[in-house]
């Protein structure tokens, strides 16, 4: 067993772990928000180490997988904070408690939303 | 008098009908070892071709993915019709914002990765895993992606039926080509090459880039004309 596979072995553990971490936190997490930090986050750092320890592993794909690492860390991020965007647009709110609503919804100044009037209707 | 002639002309057409069907014997095995054999020997052997669900689609049923095609260009024809008047009627569409502008300047670049990777899969069908509509349908994604984005990007629609019709005239031009050199409609009439190389499998690749550029255009258009209408 050389050192290449053994450092792609370890690459692809951590990356499963990391995967595995997501996909928790997308079933535990209460609000929208919190769940795609966790889909994204984690995902993200694990799919990169994931592609990296296969690479590690199979020396000649080693450019291929590099090149789906930039799409990853291009990509990713994008959708993600398209998805926010669209849930905060549609008037789906983050879960905070009362005395810290004025300071951490300060977004909804920025972005154009739905009044009260019409989350109502 | 003109029953009579009619009852004994259809009489007639149903017995040579059904004299043609009794002489094809149902139930009887034509090929040895069962037709799966004869299609994983022939797609190595005389093809050429490393991708076996290329050669069964594109050659060994190459006049059912014609009807295939067929069936999607009706298909889009008709969903153009139905839209069509509300569309003008309205004459606005139904996604409101544009993007932010991280998407938006995310995309420009996003874009044309997404038309290569198509491009890529549409080429390679005889090689690897994909095809023409696989490859048309990621186009496809990526136009989706820039009307979703840019809120006055629009598709010239000219040019995608212009695309649209070469493409499907390519195909049954190369399948009445078939028939000038080796006989049949569709038929494989150029050399095969070497197994495993970008130019191999005779006119396979040329069909299914044929394909892609049709199912592109075609699921463009009606990316297009669904996102226009008023939901």
């Amino acid at each position: 067993m050389s050192i290449l596979e053994i450092i792609g072995g370890i690459l692809i553990l951590i990356g499963s772990a990391f995967l595995f971490l997501g996909a928790l936190g997308i079933f535990r997490m209460p609000d929208v928000y919190n769940r795609l930090q966790a889909g994204t986050k984690a995902t993200t750092l694990g799919g990169m180490s994931l592609v990296l320890g296969v690479g590690f592993l199979e020396p000649s794909w080693m450019l291929k997988s590099l090149i789906i690492i930039i799409f990853i860390a291009y990509s990713n991020p994008i959708s993600s904070h398209a998805l926010a965007r669209a849930m905060y647009r549609r008037g789906h709110y983050p879960l905070i408690k009362d005395k810290d609503k004025e300071k951490m919804d300060a977004y909804r100044e920025v972005v154009p939303h739905k009044t009260k009037e019409e989350e109502k209707s | 008098m003109k029953k009579i002639i009619v009852i004994i002309l259809l009489g007639t057409l149903g017995f040579y009908t059904a004299h043609t069907f009794f002489d094809i014997g149902f139930g009887f095995p034509h090929f040895e070892h069962g037709i799966k054999d004869v299609y994983l020997q022939k797609t190595v052997s005389d093809l050429k071709v490393s991708n076996t669900v290329t050669s069964i689609v594109v050659n060994f049923r190459g006049f059912d993915t014609l009807g295939e095609v067929t069936v999607l260009f009706l298909a889009v024809t008709a969903l153009g019709g139905i839209l069509y008047k509300r569309r003008h009627e309205v004459g606005e569409r139904s996604v409101l914002f544009s993007a932010s502008s991280i998407v938006t300047s995310g995309s420009k670049l996003l874009f044309p990765a997404i038309i290569l990777l198509g491009v890529y899969v549409f080429i390679h069908g005889h090689l690897s895993p994909g095809g023409g509509f696989q490859g048309g349908t990621i186009i496809a994604t990526g136009f989706l992606l820039m009307l979703l984005t840019y809120e006055n990007y629009s598709v010239n629609h000219t040019v995608l039926s212009l695309v649209e019709s070469l493409a499907g005239i390519a195909f049954a031009g190369i399948g009445l080509l078939g028939f000038m050199h080796g006989g049949t409609f569709l038929q494989n009439f150029i050399e095969p090459g070497v197994l495993n190389n970008l130019f191999s499998g005779g006119v396979i690749p040329i069909i299914y880039i044929m394909v892609g550029f049709k199912v592109g255009a075609e699921l463009t258009g009606v990316i297009y004309t669904v996102l226009h209408e008023k939901g």
